[in-house]
Formats: C-alpha cells, structure tokens, sequence
C-alpha cells in the first residue's frame, strides 16, 4: 500500500524496545459503511497513522454492512447474518482477528461474535441460513484499534515515536456507548474510562476530563426524535466546553455526527432567542487524525476536509500544522 | 385483556394532574395502578428479551442513570413493573421508542437485569403487529446512513 511506506521512512531505525511485537503483518480490517462516505477522515487518518507505527490495516475483501445496532432479542437470529458472513471472511484468510475503527461497528460484531460462538445449536442455525458461505466455526476475535494501541503497540512505544506532541491541546475524550457497554465487549470501565486519556497523553495533549464522556449522544434518535439528540448535545458539549477543551476526540461517526450537527442547531437556536453569546464551535476529531497528527503524517492524509469545523485555525495556531 | 383482578375494570392510569403534558418532570410521575392483567404476557417478553423479569426489586438504579428519561411517560424501572404485573397497557408507553438502547441500565442494574432488551421486546411486540416507531415524511434531512440503518433497524417492523 503506498500510503504505508510514506510515513514510516523516517522511522526505519526505530525497530526499538517493541520490536518483536510489531509483526508488520497485515491486519485484517473491516472498515463499515461510515468511514467509505461521511467519516473518510477516520479511516485515512488510521491507515496512515497506523502505517507509522509499522502495521498494515489491510481491507477485509467482500465486506459488508454489520447492521449498525446489535439485535437485543433472542429471536432475531437472521440480524446475526450480516456480522457473521464479515466473520466467515476473516475465516477465509485464516486469520483469527478481525481490527475494527467504527465503535458502533465493533460493538455489533464483538457482541455477534460472542453470541453465535457461545451455543453450537445456534451456530448450526447460523451455517444453515447462509448455505451460500464456508461453515462458520467460531473464534475469530473482534478488536477495536485503541485495544489494539493499548494492549499490542502500546502507549510507551506510540509515545517514543510521536513527531510532532500535541503539547498544551486541550482535548476532551468522548466514548459514548459502544466502546464501553456492555461489559463483556466494552473497552474499558463502563463508567469511569481511561484508555482515550493515556493515548492523548502519550500523544502530548492534555487530556480534559468531563463527566458526560460516556454519556450517550442521542444515537439513532437522532432520526426519530431530533429533539432528544440536540438535549443530549447540548449537555455533553456544554460539559466538554466547561472543561475546558479545544476539540472533542471520538471514535464513532454517529457519535460525530450528533455532535457536529446538534451543535450548529443549537447554536443557531440560542441566536434565534436572542442570546448574545457568541462562541465558538468546538471541532470533533477523529481519536485517530490526533494520532496522525502526533505521528508526524503529512497534512494531507489526516482527513480533516470532511469535518464540519476545521481544527486548522486552532492547530496552526500551535503550530501543528 | 384476558383476566382482571377483582373485577377491577381500571388498567394503568396516568393521573392527569401530574405532568399530563409530553415530557413531564423527573419527579412527578405516574401512579401506577394495575388490575388488567394478560397472563401469556410475561412469559411473551421473557422469552423475547431472555431476561428474569422477576429479578427486578425496583431500586430505581436504572431510571436515576437514564439519560432519555425525561422524555418518557414511565420510567425504565416502571415499564418493568408493568411488565412485571402483566399489564399490555405498557405496549402504548412512549418510554421503548424514546430508549436509545444505550446500555446506561445495563451496566448499573444490581440484579443484573438487561433492560434495553426489555425495550427492545416491547418494541417487537409493537412493531411485529405493524406498528412503527419512525414516520418516514418526518426524517430529517441529511442524516448520515449509520443513523438511518439503525432507526430503522430499532424502530420499523
Ligand atoms: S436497576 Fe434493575 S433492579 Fe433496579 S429497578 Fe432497574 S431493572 Fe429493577
Ligand atoms: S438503554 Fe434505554 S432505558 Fe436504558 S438507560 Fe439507555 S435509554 Fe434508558
């Protein structure tokens, strides 16, 4: 892949202290929906950062749509269809992990996964809708990329290549849902995480810490309700704005999305009646466009055209970019 | 309804003088008195959500967490009470379609009770006898793909 070999030039040397760890093997990778059209930005910025970090995110072929929210009922079997089949393609490349970016897709297919694999019966019934596909057998792992930054790259290593620290961004970590609930998937502690914190701080930045950062957007009502996604917007925003922060990083484009949107709407509002506060918007980025931007990725590949607020004034202000 | 208790006519009743308005307050809410009871009920959503509903002692926790709360006409813990005393009139709270099945309850219960699948029952129960809980004229403009797949994914039959 070209853009693999850009960043990492510099850093041939830097086999350092985590050498056998950074296999250089390639990564099997679902990408979803949301990172081919609104969140471009999300998946660029990763592959190039995680370029600079010595791996490859490689596309997993004939992918397709996980289905977004996972199904809560025990009779839904035929919603299983779509996260397993990506399974099934994992599978079919004999590897056993699959790296995901999207929160909402990771949930779905973690909490899939789990599900089919722990009941044979189920599992059969599985394999006999898709008749068209391998058997499939259970065990392929379903990984966010910040577990994969924490627990196999880890945040000394990210730290020791960091080109360019984020020093003095202040940036509040927003995890919403699906990276943290339920239990048996979530990433880190339901209600009190950290992992967004080390990586910030490894990266240089300064974390800031507010206690909407696993509070729910809105999500989908975003669509039924807009009314109930602008409140909560307003609340986490407001929160994070307090707080003190410059951006807000997450790792869901749904999550981006209410946030960019409800906050121009309420913005909008709050003129409307009058209000004479005049504020800026706070940008919403993309955990991994601060990797790469720490990473020293060039300009170019971070993504940052498909926001709605363009950190670039805040950024070349410190001298970032 | 296929029984009443002591030939009680009265099903849940909302005391109007209590926020009878869409969105009422956090405190006021309403009384719940039950006497319509549909006996299949219970086992219905028990084995379409997999939960011990009976599990349920109505601390509260669930509701105290509920980010969407203020915007449902029974609390989290009250549609489980509902359910829990076998009264289908819960199918016609709003408290299901407002849930965000944002799993807030999910991790706190101390009963270890899943309540967005309770949500998510009620729903199904609605939704698979044609109910809706999403219009399409009434979607908004430009709402990414990710939110649409999953509105109507929760919310149409
Ligand atoms: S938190 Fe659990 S036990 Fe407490 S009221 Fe809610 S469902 Fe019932
Ligand atoms: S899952 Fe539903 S009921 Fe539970 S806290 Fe979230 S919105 Fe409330």
């Amino acid at each position: 892949m070209s853009d693999k070999a850009v960043p990492s030039s510099a850093k041939a040397s830097a086999a350092h202290h985590n050498a056998s760890r950074v296999t250089r093997h390639a990564l099997p990778y679902f990408p979803g929906c949301a990172l081919k059209d609104q969140a471009r930005g999300f998946e660029d910025s990763a592959r190039a950062a995680m370029a600079a970090l010595g791996y490859e995110l490689a596309e997993l072929p004939r992918w397709n749509c996980c289905g977004t929210v996972y199904s809560l009922a025990t009779d839904d079997l035929m919603r299983h269809l779509g996260p397993v089949r990506n399974l099934v393609r994992v599978q079919d490349l004999g590897e056993t992990r699959l790296v995901t970016l999207c929160a909402m897709c990771y949930n779905t297919l973690a909490r899939s996964s789990r599900f089919v694999g722990a009941d044979p019966e189920r599992l059969e019934r599985i394999n006999a809708f898709m008749d068209d596909e391998a058997d499939y057998r259970g065990g392929v792992e379903v990984v966010h990329l910040l577990e994969l930054l924490r627990d196999e790259v880890t945040f000394e290593a990210i730290e020791a290549k960091v080109e360019r620290p984020l020093d003095g961004l202040k940036v509040a970590p927003y995890y919403g849902c699906m990276l943290l609930r339920p239990r048996e998937v979530g990433i880190d502690d339901p209600d009190s995480p950290g992992v967004l914190e080390a990586l910030l701080s490894a990266l240089g930045a300064e974390p800031v810490d507010f206690p909407q950062k696993a509070e729910c957007c809105g999500a989908y009502q975003t669509v039924s309700s807009p009314e109930i996604a602008r409140a909560r917007v307003g609340e986490i925003v407001s929160a994070a704005r307090w707080a003190g922060a410059e951006l807000i990083a997450t790792s869901c484009p749904l999550c981006t999305y209410n946030l960019e949107h409800h906050q121009v709407e309420r913005e909008e509002r709050e003129t409307r009646h009058a209000s004479p506060v005049t504020r800026h918007e706070i940008p919403i980025l993309y955990f991994t466009q601060l990797l790469a931007l720490a990473l020293g990725v060039s300009e170019d590949k971070l993504g940052f055209a498909g926001l709605k607020f363009d950190p670039r004034p805040l950024l070349s202000d410190r001298e970032l970019v | 309804m296929a029984e009443r208790i002591d030939g009680d006519a009265l099903r849940v009743t909302r005391d109007a003088g209590m926020g009878s308005e869409n969105y009422p307050s956090r405190v006021s809410r309403h009384p719940l008195r039950i006497t319509a009871r549909e006996p299949d009920f219970v086992a219905k959503v028990e084995e379409l959500c997999g939960e011990n509903l009976y599990a349920c002692y109505q601390c509260g926790k669930c509701a105290a967490g509920c980010l969407f709360a203020d915007h449902m006409d029974f609390l989290p813990n009250q549609v489980l009470r509902l359910v829990q005393l076998a009264d289908e009139a819960v199918l016609s709270s709003r408290a299901p379609w407002v849930c965000a099945s944002c799993l807030a309850c999910e991790v706190r219960c101390p009963k270890g009770v899943d309540i967005a699948k309770v949500m998510e029952a009620l729903r199904l129960l609605s939704l698979r006898k044609g109910e809706t809980g999403l219009r399409w004229g009434e979607i908004p403009p430009g709402v990414p793909q990710i939110a649409l797949v999953g509105a109507t994914r929760k919310l149409t039959p």
